[in-house]
Formats: structure tokens, C-alpha cells, sequence
């Protein structure tokens, strides 16, 4: 059973410059949008920076009103029926900030609690059962300033799930975490899945998406241009190697040129320290190397790798390469 | 019955919880500064300019004024920083998302600042009678401590209106300061509002604080009850005008919000 239905969902920003000649501009941050969700089911939202993936969950979230389409949750509409969508729902958009960092992690629970019109006498024992659903079991009388950016994150899950919804939408929760919080982030989404909840994900982190998601939808400057299993999706580029090369200093129009050959299908680039790692995709595998290192010629270059190709690289080919 | 008791726990838990969590004076060296120490100084500096300037016969005139006044810090600072400072938290979004009654929500942020502004009130009166001593003998107290709470809940109305524009304009310690020192000059706090021109007559008598500082000087004077009445029941009215308008401003930003996608960006 589907519990959240968006149909052709568009939402538009408009920024106005100028005070005498007044000038708008128009983004459109969502162009078309249709998913449906089923019950119980993470739902992974990928795409690069300004695809509109954030504009979609706040449309969920009832926080945007779309400029067209309709957005159902529950079988309730986001905008007529806003308030009763709000009890049936949590959300987290990422980054420490949300929280009154001066009140106690037991303090922002008791004030949202209210705020979720949650009965003292139920908030009296669902704060410290959460507390210790999120690990934060023991530390919900210290002050949240003092709490670590992952604490922060879980005490954010926590305060989500005051009043029991059903569907959580989570906005790159693991974003800015070191590798130890985003794992036990991860495994406090993975217990939220255990308790049947319905969860929206977006993440930049495609081995995130690849281990928690049932379905994910790829969406790209405001569209969906893909959608399926993570496995399904792996399945796109089944047919390509990976070659992994590790540079120093490399020049972009160098990294142009190598997007440019015939036998590369897709190219992405990662820094990393002072290095830049290329993502080439290739159906040559092993035989592009030489082709490779030969348009390298004369640069510094470290450790080259061939590999299976990962949810990540479905990904890459997905969006054109702009990883 | 439940709506009703889910809506004064949302009051009451706005109330305090926002009072600490939001207002960033409540540490007990910036408390002691800006709501004893900076009060006294205005004090003592309009009282003895006043007295010096008026030959020092209306001590009285500049303590009570002054003392009264003395509420906008609460008032307007206090509550500004309690609606504003959802904004600087990053709560915002998440406030917007709950299913909570708004009008809770907004004016629970405000109740501290009142209980806060009429003992800061209290205290300069105290200083006043301790350092200039003025007489409370023939004062009915009953009714001063009436005045000092329908004057401090009227400003605090101004403040939540002043609190709104928080959310919109990022120069709102600007305004604040702008209105307090507004006040200063059209409350009547320094001023006798009958030796102003008329314009500026017309301009006190839409603010808070002006009807309060002359219902305390009546008191204080040993007027009764009964003569300040139509004083504080304006005083209150234009309170809950200033609170309304500001509630009306809030719903408007969370629309707004909702439909420009401003809700970070304000």
C-alpha cells in the first residue's frame, strides 16, 4: 500500500533583486515529480547538489507549498490538510543546528514533546526509551551545546519520533558526521526500519543509499531518471569497469580531454587531501589504462585501480558525470 | 477538555523553556548588567540631569518615569530575543512543522518577560526609594503592583510585534534600540507629555508605557484606585493591540515563509 503519493510535483523559487528595477529570477528546484512510497519501505532520494532533493522534502514536510502537482501522505493532502499531516510525520534536515542548545537533551524532548501535544505522562517514558534508541542513554541531562555534532544528529532522531509518526523523511542525516557517527547513524536508521517506519532518505553517500535503501529514485535538475532497487540500478552500468587513478595537481582541461575520448562513457573527479582521484567508467576496463596514463603523460600520477562498478558509479552515469 | 489542556501545557512549557533556551541575557553576569546595573544608571543619569535641569524639585517625576520605563528592557529586548532567536537556533523549520497552536506557541514566548519586567520594575522602585527617597507611604500598593503588571504586559505586547519583525530583518537590536530610546523621550518617563508639540502628544499617546508611568506617578502621589482606572484599562488595550498585531505578523511569516521558501533565508 502506497503511504505517500506525489504526483507531477513542481515547486519554483523566485528571487527578486533591485529596488527601483525590480528583476525576478526563477529556479525551478522540482520540475515534475512523480513517486510513490509504500508502507514500511526506505525510500532513497539521490541527485547532485541543486537537484531537488532538500525542496522535496520540505514540500513533505509540509514547510513549501508546491506550485503544482499534488503531494499526498497518508492519503492526506500536504497543503489542505497541513496540520494532520504534521502528527503523522517526523523530518531531520541535516547539520547541528535545530536544536536550543542551551536547554538539556531531556529539555528540547519535554518542549517538543509539547509542542507534538504528547501527554506528559507518555513523554515521561518515551524520552528516555528514545534517549536509549539513539545511544544518547545517560546524557540527556547535559546541555545540548555540549553535545558532539553526531550526538546532535541522534538527539535530532530522537526528537522526531516523540510522537510515534509513521513516516520519517531524513534530509542528509549523516552529513558532516566523522566515519564512527555516520556508522552508528546508520545503525539508528537501520532500528527505525525494525520498527516498520516509513523513511524518506536523501543522501550524498551512495554505499549509505546502496545499504538502507529498498528503492531509490536518482533525480536530477528537478526530474526523476531513475528509480528502482539499488541492485536494479547497479545493473546500468553492469557492463563498465571502473578505473580508478590517483593524480597530484592535475589540470581541468587535462580532466576535459579524458572525458573527451571515444572509450570513456563517464568521468568524475573526487579531491581528497591534495589529491584527485578520476572515476573513469569504461566498457575497455584494464585495456584503457595505457590509453589513460598515455593522456597523463608528464603529470604526477599515484595508484591505479580497476573495479567492479558500485551503486555510485550507476549513479555517475545517471547524472551525466557531474559527481 | 484535551485541546484545552495540550494547548496551557504548550503555554506554560513555551514559557519557560523558551525563556531559557532563547534569551540570551539569562546568564548572571549579563542578568546583572543589563537588567539591575544598566537600569540603575538610567536612572541616576535622567534623574539627576531632570533634577538639575528643573531645579531639582521633581526628583520624583524622573525616579518613577524612569523606574517604570525600566520595563522595556523586558519588554522589547527580552522578547524579541525569545521570538527572534528561533531564527539564530535554526528551530524554525521545525517549530513550523509541529501540529502546535500558533497563538500558544507565540505568546508563551512573552509570559516570562512580563513576571521579569515587573520585578526589574519592582527593583528600580526600590533603588529609587533606597537612593533618591521616594516616599510610598501614602501609595496604594495594591494598585501600583497592578500598574506595573498591565504596563509590563502592554510592552511586552510591543515587544512581540517588535519580535516578529526579528524574523524578517536581520537589524532588528537596531529597532529595538530605535523604539527603546523612542520611548524614553514619548513615554513621559522624561518628559512631561503636555509640554510636547502636539504631533508628538498624538505619538506618545499610541504607545505603551505612556498611561503606566502617569498612573504610577498618581499612585505614587497617593491618588486612589479609581483614578488610574481609564489609565490602565487604555494601557491594556493598547497592549493586546501591539500583541495582536504581532501574533497577525507571525502567521503572516509562516505563510509567506511557506509559499517563498524563506524560511532560512530571512
Amino acid at each position: 500500500m502506497n503511504i505517500i503519493e506525489v504526483q507531477n510535483l513542481k515547486r519554483v523559487y523566485r528571487a527578486t533583486n533591485g529596488v527601483i528595477r525590480r528583476t525576478t529570477k526563477e529556479i525551478v528546484a522540482v520540475d515534475d515529480l512523480s513517486f510513490d512510497i509504500k508502507e514500511g519501505e526506505l525510500f532513497g532520494l539521490l541527485g547532485p547538489n541543486g537537484a531537488g532533493k532538500t525542496t522535496s522534502v520540505k514540500v513533505l514536510a509540509t514547510l513549501l507549498i508546491p506550485d503544482a502537482g499534488q503531494v499526498r501522505v497518508k492519503g492526506l493532502d500536504i497543503v489542505k490538510d497541513a496540520n494532520e499531516v504534521r502528527k503523522e510525520i517526523g523530518f531531520i534536515f541535516g547539520g547541528e543546528r535545530g536544536l536550543y542548545w542551551r536547554l538539556s537533551g531531556n529539555d528540547n524532548l519535554r518542549y517538543f514533546a509539547s509542542l507534538y501535544h504528547v501527554a506528559p505522562e507518555i513523554s515521561k517514558k518515551r524520552i528516555p526509551y528514545l534517549l536509549e534508541l539513539v545511544g544518547l542513554k545517560g546524557r540527556g541531562d547535559e546541555r545540548v551545546q555540549g553535545y558532539s555534532r553526531g550526538m546532535k544528529q541522534r538527539l535530532h532522531v530522537a526528537r522526531t519520533l516523540l510522537h510515534d509518526p509513521d513516516i520519517l523523511f531524513l534530509d542528509e542525516p549523516t552529513i558532516g558526521l566523522d566515519p564512527v557517527g555516520a556508522r552508528e547513524f546508520r545503525d539508528v536508521i537501520r532500528n527505525l526500519q525494525s520498527e516498520k517506519k516509513t523513511i524518506l532518505l536523501t543522501t550524498h553517500y551512495m554505499f549509505e543509499a546502496d545499504s538502507l535503501s529498498d528503492r531509490v529514485a536518482v533525480i536530477d535538475k528537478g526530474l526523476i531518471v531513475a528509480l528502482d532497487t539499488p541492485s536494479a540500478l547497479k545493473k546500468h552500468v553492469r557492463d563498465l569497469s571502473v578505473v580508478e587513478i590517483e593524480t597530484f595537481g592535475i589540470a581541468p582541461n587535462v580532466v576535459e580531454e579524458i572525458r573527451k575520448l571515444p572509450f570513456v562513457d563517464s568521468l568524475s573527479t573526487r579531491e581528497q587531501d591534495h589529491r584527485q582521484i578520476l572515476h573513469v567508467q569504461t566498457e575497455r576496463g584494464a585495456e584503457a589504462v595505457p590509453d589513460l596514463m598515455a593522456s597523463l603523460e608528464g603529470m604526477r600520477v599515484g595508484r591505479v585501480t580497476v573495479r567492479e562498478p558500485t551503486l555510485e558509479d550507476a549513479y555517475v552515469r545517471l547524472v551525466g558525470g557531474k559527481a | 477538555m484535551k485541546t484545552i489542556n495540550n494547548n496551557l501545557r504548550l503555554f506554560w512549557q513555551g514559557t519557560v523553556l523558551s525563556y531559557v533556551a532563547l534569551f540570551a541575557w539569562f546568564r548572571p553576569v549579563t542578568y546583572i548588567a543589563s537588567k539591575i546595573l544598566m537600569p540603575l544608571a538610567q536612572m541616576i543619569f535622567f534623574t539627576f540631569l531632570g533634577s538639575y535641569a528643573s531645579g531639582g524639585s521633581n526628583v520624583d517625576f524622573y525616579v518613577i518615569g524612569n523606574a517604570i520605563q525600566i520595563t522595556a528592557v523586558s519588554g522589547i529586548f527580552g522578547v524579541t530575543m525569545s521570538i527572534g532567536g528561533d531564527r539564530w537556533a535554526g528551530t524554525l523549520a521545525y517549530l513550523f512543522g509541529t501540529p502546535a497552536n500558533r497563538m500558544m506557541m507565540f505568546f508563551g514566548r512573552a509570559f516570562m518577560h512580563v513576571i521579569d519586567g515587573a520585578f526589574g520594575v519592582v527593583i528600580a522602585l526600590t533603588w529609587g526609594a533606597l537612593l533618591f527617597g521616594v516616599d510610598f507611604s501614602q501609595t496604594n500598593l495594591s494598585a501600583l503592583g497592578l500598574t506595573i503588571l498591565v504596563t509590563t504586559i502592554s510592552t511586552c505586547g510591543l515587544g512581540l510585534l517588535m519580535g516578529c519583525l526579528s524574523l524578517i530583518t536581520a537589524n532588528v537590536m537596531f529597532v529595538n534600540n530605535t523604539v527603546y530610546f523612542l520611548l524614553l523621550i514619548f513615554s513621559g518617563a522624561n518628559i512631561a507629555i503636555d509640554t510636547l508639540p502636539n504631533w508628538m502628544q498624538a505619538f506618545s499617546q499610541i504607545l505603551p508605557l505612556t498611561r503606566g508611568i502617569a498612573s504610577a506617578r498618581i499612585l505614587i502621589a497617593g491618588g486612589s484606585f479609581a483614578e488610574v482606572v481609564p489609565l490602565l484599562t487604555s494601557e491594556a488595550g493598547i497592549g493586546i493591540i501591539y500583541g495582536w498585531l504581532g501574533y497577525f505578523l507571525f502567521k503572516w511569516f509562516e505563510v509567506q515563509a511557506k509559499r517563498k521558501g524563506s524560511l532560512e533565508t530571512v
